[in-house]
């Protein structure tokens, strides 16, 4: 039975590097290929020799796609492509193509700051990957080659995010990569066509949330800040270089505007202009909202936000700071922290989750004295808050796409085991369908039943419809018979004499033959007449005849007797009849073994 | 081991025990892990320096009801503290059985998470490192367990599996010299590895065991398909790469009659991993300077009969691929054969001469290269091993090595659809091939190989003519016009004489660089800019045909237009390869055109406006080659105004302030320290030649003692007044203050860049005196420079030392109007800037402690293994305190 597989490299049961290998219909096709950022060595990127040994993905894979830019779902890809070496294409959206080099050069940054890192891609490897890269646009169905083709749905999560339908014939996948259901400030909520797929791969960071509100979370924010602000404090708030900054950005900008504040908000690195200009770039991936007051002001062109130089830190007065790296690890943001920590009027918003082994981490679990460099200790009093923004679907959205894509099977990956176990019977309570959540290496295997497409040729249609069979209805499928070939890899059903016609092959028939003893004390002619008078009292209906020539024929089926050279009482009955009448003559030969009833004559 | 850690590790050990849900982090455990594990293997006793892991151990494993990661963590620590004898006795007696009971954690209804299997099994490899381990496995029969999870479920738990059991074996066979590398792990030595009787009863019956296993299932049963029969093989390729004699004759004898019987059902799934062992066992033989083993050769010549066609070409590959097969005439020339018969069908080049032997297998091999897939993977498998078969003596290859050339240079023209080509060759192939990306990438990239094969250079005009067709035309992809031009670069670099290559050509290649460089496609644009920069660094190598294809420099209007390109990656390509297109011209000092000048303003410009990294990391670079590759006849002290105006001598001059200015003030930590390797070469030009004046800045601290013989010759007076005025210089083109503000950058890459160029800096101009003279270096000494009282200036300032010496400066603030010698003024924004002696700032910055500091990963602390302690127990506490007071929780999601 043809079947689909999914095995997760990475992302079975966690949420470390997204890595989903997925075969089917005979390919073999890489969803994401992410990076865990809590390690420091060769962890950090999935094993590829799980796939193949001495480095031959290219002859393995099929495609690579990448759902989105971040690095836990694209941080390994110039590590596979340009270090274990694969040279077949890779597909991801624009936006995400533009930004995936500005996150990898981000985080190289970080690796070439921690001293000891080895094994690492440089920027001209960033680069050269990036140029293998084969832009999707949404709703487009590419054609990877003859058999598979894949199709982007907006997923919502980051600018550039997207769901992928991965299709062979007529068995399907899709893969959500991380999505969001609800519209944010400026992006709008995941969506797919009701395509039935045989399985549907999902994320499941909140699958046991009902998250609030995102208004609610936006206003806690605003508040926070504001209140720091008001009594002189400065707001520090550690991002990345692109995604959710963007969005708090936004969000400051329209508060600011309507409070009419004063106080500057400073973004690091430049990253305001690059951002802008992405955003502008990629206008349609934002929401409706975004995309409607573009004409008359673009919401990314920020008038209170301002470039940072490292020479402000030390301004008197209240300020708000979005700086790189986003985890606190090193860099300008940690620079920042360490000045600013000491002082309770200030405050660090963490918007997203930070891996073991920075200060963000420690900050975030409520480590209050530091050690620093030289056995120093750094006491902070700031005001410590974590805000989640990450854009992710909750449980009620992981449901409503289900409900939207219909598949045959469910697969949860990106998420924790408990929480995914809660899901999973949630799943396959409300919809009566399987759901899967393999470990890291396990495979999960589903059977699919591929509907194969046959043409049929006029001449079966018409033979068929002469035979006062109904018109052809495709809502009413039936039977129909005729010899299947296949020619250029297509199959046509086709009547049994255009079959050999087009194959240029000569008609055989097939007989099967079969000997019967008997015991008959008459000479042959007259035990033939006797088995011809007792078949047609058996067989009424069939056509019996008895033939000059010395046989018996019961439609094609042939009977000849001969005596045994020792016996001439023992009668050996020949039968030969063609595979059409199989059973009667099966019938046949059991009959005759019985032997003649005594009154025949 | 740290005080601070061991008093932290049995709260730890109380929190890990307790966690019945998983840790907020996911890493912490394999953190904690590497640090027991790099204390085993630095030759410490974990158990004794910490006692309390064997109680958490026992009561992890009688209770079971912790977290599976915290399970599969204890069963891995396990085997680390029983990895020494010592640590497997204290074990040993308590909860060993236990722990590596597969029955006690089934019991539990643990043994169906693959996390609690991996544990056990790694646990077990731990621990295999002596005999009493392998008595202990032994005498459990954990082989029984072990042999089923070798075809686990998991992907991961299978392999570890197999693992453990080729170790197993390796690592305690007899006769060995007593050492096994695993996988560049420490190396242990098998100190109490006996050949006592008992012991070496025990290895028989575990080899005799495996044995069996192999034997029985090598062949696929009808319940279990093809799965079992892979991972056997696996396990056989891991056995028979690392065993030695008679190891390995044993194991070859158990299952010769099985793999022979494998090969002969010809599973298409099985090629590979059966030319693995094949070629594990045919490399091993050979090591040992024996013939291959007649049963391997016998395989072999099976394996390279397969009557499918892509198998056959997959075990041929795999052969040749292997290496190995210098000994082997008879099988190589088989392979070579086999590989080129598909190009040899396709494109009907006769590259099989007269020979006849494959002729059983061209049937085949051609129906199959009607079909699409098949024939595409086949062509390409085909064409990778053609560049090494060309280099392969003569008498293996049935054509000369130019034959495949020109094969390959066929099937490139078939593939572009050239109707040309068609005239030989198979026809119904040909559908398949056509517009193919991936056999046009993959005979781009074998062309490229070729180039250096024997023989090959006078096909180089219709190899070129190839590549720029292939760039030419209209329906090529990036990667494959990247790929050409990377062919082309690669064809140009191995000519000896460019020049041969006609007109047409060359102007051929110009036109069509000329049409790329404007491609819709930023891909295209920057190959065809990167390629415009290496073919200037090919050509540079023959002076003399530079002039023949970069005839009237048509190369430099491209880039300077790329220089506007609105993808940064072009951009920054544009600038290095004018980096590269730099004319000796430029530095020899000689006059500037309008052209030159232009495009130094215009690098000025991207350096101070353009928002990507890259370009302005290329401009800084651009200078740097600029500068490095300066002729040598410059004076190093010449001051910047005894240039002529209008030279490029002057050009560089006044461009340098600028540059380091900009470049060290950027937001980008990669431009900035390229801007630092700049000042370097400033300071190697103006400081060589001085005492004490160490060029390149790496040489490791241990070596810069204090007494340390600088030099023996005494300095006169003018060397003296020559320091003073290189050190003026310095100031006054902003070496120093790039270095000074580099210094308290919050990057540390720069830091550290910054302060080992200081110490350079300061152990030339102003050495400690030796004791009892006068100082030598005065005048150097009394060469100041201005801290800005803001920004990096009161970085510097706040250093400890410096505070010493601005409450100096701080009464003498008249001084601060003209300063130093050279009575240069700077304007700061905002607060007081102070003139200091260059040499007083270099010997307060306390430059040797800051080396140190910055010599260390900036994230050396928090990934320390008390930080990875202290993250537990207070991630542990964070979590009990959520469940009290409802607050947000960290949920893991994504970065």
């Amino acid at each position: 039975m043809p079947e689909i597989k999914v095995t997760p490299l990475g992302a079975g049961q966690d949420v470390g590097r997204s890595c989903i290998l997925v075969s089917i219909g005979g390919k073999n096709i890489m969803l994401d290929c992410g990076m865990h950022m809590g390690y420091n060595d060769d962890r950090r990127f999935p094993d590829f020799s799980y796939i193949t040994q001495n480095g031959r993905l290219t002859e393995f894979l099929d495609c690579v796609i990448i759902s989105h830019f971040h690095l836990d779902h694209c941080g390994a890809l110039p590590f596979m492509s340009e270090m274990v070496g694969y040279d077949g294409p890779i597909y991801m959206t624009h936006p995400t193509k533009a930004i995936c080099p500005i996150l990898l050069e981000d985080f190289r940054k970080i690796t070439v700051d921690k001293k000891g890192e080895t094994n690492f891609f440089t920027s001209q490897m960033i680069k050269d990957c990036m140029k293998k890269v084969v832009p999707l646009n949404l709703h487009q169905t590419v054609q990877v080659d003859d058999e598979l083709e894949i199709k982007a749905y907006y997923a919502g999560h980051v600018l550039g995010a997207a769901m992928v339908q991965i299709k062979v014939g007529s068995e399907s996948v899709v893969y959500t990569g991380d999505y969001n259901m609800t519209p944010d400030r400026h992006l709008g909520a995941a969506w797919i066509d009701k395509c039935r797929p045989d399985m549907l791969i999902t994320e499941s960071t909140y699958a046991t949330t009902i998250r609030d509100s995102k208004r609610c979370r936006e206003r806690d924010f605003l508040k926070k800040v504001h209140e720091s602000i008001e009594r002189g404090g400065k707001v520090l708030i550690p991002v990345f270089a692109l995604g959710r900054a963007q969005e708090l950005c936004i969000l400051l900008e329209t508060f600011w505007e309507r409070m009419n504040l004063k106080a500057p908000i400073y973004f690091s690195t430049g990253l305001t202009e690059k951002a802008n200009h992405y955003y502008k770039l990629f206008i349609t991936w934002t929401n409706q909202k975004i995309r409607k007051t573009f004409v008359q002001r673009n919401m990314f062109e920020f008038k209170h936000i301002k470039p940072f130089d490292r020479s402000f830190i030390d301004n008197p007065g209240p300020m708000v700071v979005f700086a790189t790296p986003g985890m606190l690890h090193a860099g300008l943001s940690l620079q920042i922290f360490k000045k600013w920590a000491g002082n309770e009027k200030n405050m660090v918003i963490m918007p997203g989750y930070c891996v073991q082994g920075t200060i963000g981490h420690k900050i975030l679990n409520g480590q209050r004295k530091l050690e620093m460099e030289g056995r120093s200790t750094l006491e902070v009093k700031m005001q410590v808050e974590y805000m989640s923004f990450s854009a992710h679907a909750d449980a009620k959205g992981i449901m409503q796409l289900i409900r939207m894509a219909e598949p045959r099977n469910v697969l949860l990956v990106h998420g924790e085991a408990a929480k995914m176990g809660f899901l999973k019977g949630k799943i396959e309570q409300e919809f009566s369908i399987d759901c899967y959540m393999p470990a890291n290496g396990e495979t999960v295997s589903v059977t699919t039943n591929p509907s194969v497409p046959v043409d049929i040729s006029l001449n079966l249609l018409k033979r068929e419809m002469a035979l006062g069979g109904p018109l052809p209805d495709p809502k009413k499928p039936r039977t129909m018979h005729g010899t299947l070939i296949m020619k250029e890899n297509s199959l046509k059903l086709v009547s049994s004499e255009q079959a050999l016609k087009e194959l240029g092959l000569n008609e055989h028939q097939l007989r099967f033959t079969c000997r019967v003893q008997l015991q008959d004390p008459h000479s042959d002619p007259d035990t033939l007449h006797r088995i011809y008078t007792h078949l047609k009292s058996v067989l009424k209906g069939y056509t019996i005849q008895h033939l000059p020539d010395g046989t018996v024929m019961v439609e094609s089926i042939v009977i000849k007797v001969s005596s045994s050279a020792e016996d001439t009482n023992t009668k050996v009955l020949l039968l030969s009849w063609s595979y059409q009448d199989e059973e009667l003559g099966s019938f046949l030969s059991t009959l005759l073994k019985k032997g003649l009833p005594a009154g025949i004559c | 081991m740290d005080r601070e850690c061991v008093s932290l590790l049995p709260r730890v050990c109380e929190v890990l025990r307790g966690s019945g849900s998983s840790l907020p982090d996911d890493t912490s455990l394999e953190k904690l892990l590497d640090w027991f594990t790099g204390l085993t293997e630095a030759g410490g006793s974990v158990q004794e320096t910490c006692p309390c892991l064997l109680e958490f151990i026992s009561a992890v494993v009688l209770k079971t009801s912790s977290d599976p990661g915290v399970i599969c963590f204890t069963l891995k620590l396990s085997g680390l503290i029983a990895s020494t004898e010592h640590g497997f006795k204290t074990l040993q007696g308590s909860v060993l059985d236990m722990a590596f009971n597969p029955q006690h954690w089934r019991d539990a209804g643990l043994w169906e998470d693959p996390c609690i299997r991996i544990g056990w099994i790694q646990g077990l490899r731990n621990m295999l490192q002596h005999s009493k381990a392998f008595t202990f496995f032994v005498q459990a029969d954990f082989i029984v367990p072990l042999l089923q999870l070798q075809t686990d479920s998991s992907l991961f738990v299978a392999s570890a599996a197999n693992q453990t059991l080729a170790h197993t074996l390796v690592f305690f066979q007899p006769g060995g010299n007593g050492t096994f590398k695993d996988h560049g792990k420490v190396e242990r030595t098998q100190t109490s590895i006996s050949d006592e009787e008992p012991f070496s009863q025990d290895y028989s019956s575990v080899l005799g065991t495996i044995s069996q296993f192999l034997k029985e299932s090598l062949l696929p049963k009808e319940n279990t398909g093809l799965h079992q029969s892979q991972q056997v093989l696996k396990l056989l390729a891991l056995l028979l790469a690392r065993a030695r004699q008679p190891l390995r004759d044993k194991l070859l004898g158990t299952v010769a009659d099985s793999l022979q019987e494998l090969v002969a059902a010809g599973y298409s799934q099985l090629t590979p991993p059966l030319m693995d062992i094949i070629l594990a066992a045919y490399s091993s033989s050979s090591t040992d300077d024996c013939v291959p083993d007649q049963r391997v050769t016998r395989l072999l010549s099976s394996m390279l009969n397969i009557t499918k066609p892509s198998d056959l070409i997959g075990a041929a590959a795999a052969f040749l691929r292997g290496g190995r097969h210098h000994q082997d005439t008879v099988h190589t020339a088989w392979a070579v054969r086999i590989l080129l018969l598909p190009l040899h069908i396709v494109t009907g080049q006769t590259l099989l001469g007269t020979d006849t032997t494959v002729e059983e297998h061209r049937f085949s091999i051609a129906e199959k290269l009607k079909i699409k897939t098949s024939c595409v993977s086949m062509i390409c498998v085909c064409l990778t091993h053609t560049p090494p078969i060309t280099l392969m003596p003569g008498d293996l290859l049935p054509c000369p090595p130019v034959s495949i050339l020109t094969a390959v240079l066929s099937l490139l023209r078939i593939v572009s659809g050239d109707s040309s080509s068609l005239s030989s060759g198979c026809s119904e192939v040909f559908r398949n091939l056509v517009g193919s990306g991936k056999v046009q990438k993959c005979a781009l990239e074998v062309l490229t190989g070729l180039s250096s094969s024997p023989g090959m250079k006078d096909k180089q005009t219709e190899v070129v003519t190839v590549l720029i067709q292939y760039l030419n035309n209209p329906d090529s992809d990036p990667t494959v016009i990247h790929k050409s031009y990377q062919a082309l670069l690669k064809w140009m670099s191995v000519c000896e004489d460019v020049s041969s290559l006609t007109d047409n050509f060359k102007q051929d290649l110009i036109d069509v660089v000329k049409k790329r460089v404007c491609d819709m496609r930023w891909e295209v644009r920057d190959s065809t800019v990167e390629f415009l920069g290496k073919l200037a660094g090919v050509l540079k190598q023959g002076e003399e045909t530079c002039g023949a294809l970069l005839g009237g420099c048509w190369s430099t209007p491209l880039l300077r237009e790329a220089l506007q390109d609105p993808e940064s990656y072009v951009r920054a390509s544009a600038i290095s390869a004018l980096a590269q297109t730099l004319e000796p011209s430029w530095h020899q000092g000689a006059a500037v055109t309008q052209g030159q000048t232009d495009i130094v303003t215009r690098l000025l410009e991207i350096l101070s406006q353009d928002t990507e990294a890259f370009a302005r990391r290329a401009v800084v670079q651009y200078f740097i080659a600029w500068f490095s590759s300066r002729s040598s006849h410059t004076s190093p002290l010449s001051s910047p105004s005894s240039s002529s105006s209008s030279s490029s001598s002057s050009l560089r001059t006044n461009s340098v302030s600028s540059v380091l200015s900009l470049g060290s003030a950027d937001l980008d930590w990669e431009v900035k320290v390229h801007t630092l390797e700049l000042a370097e070469l400033l300071m190697d030009e103006a400081c060589s030649g001085h005492r004490g004046y160490r060029k390149g800045s790496d040489t490791p601290p241990a070596l810069r003692h204090p007494y340390a013989v600088i030099s023996a010759r005494p300095l006169g007076e003018g060397a003296e007044s020559d320091l003073a005025g290189a050190l003026r210089n310095l100031v006054e083109q902003g070496v120093v203050w790039a270095l000074l503000s580099g210094l308290v950058d919050c990057d540390r890459p720069v830091g550290l860049k910054a302060c080992q160029l200081l110490i350079t800096l300061r152990d030339t101009v102003c050495p400690r005196p030796p004791p009892g003279a006068s100082p030598a270096t005065a005048a150097a000494s009394k060469v100041s420079c201005e801290l800005p009282g803001c920004g990096w200036g009161r970085e510097i300032r706040k250093i400890p030392g410096m505070k010493r010496l601005d409450r100096v400066k701080e009464a003498d603030v008249a001084h601060r109007t003209r300063c130093g010698e050279v009575g240069i003024e700077r304007t700061s924004e905002g607060g007081d800037s102070v003139c200091v002696s260059v040499c007083d700032i270099l010997s307060s910055l306390g430059l040797d402690e800051k080396l140190d500091e910055l010599s260390q990963s900036s994230d050396h602390v928090h990934n320390s293994a008390l930080s990875l302690l202290q993250d537990i127990l207070t991630a542990s506490a964070a979590h009990t305190q959520q469940d009290t007071e409802p607050g947000q929780e960290v949920i893991v999601d994504c970065y």
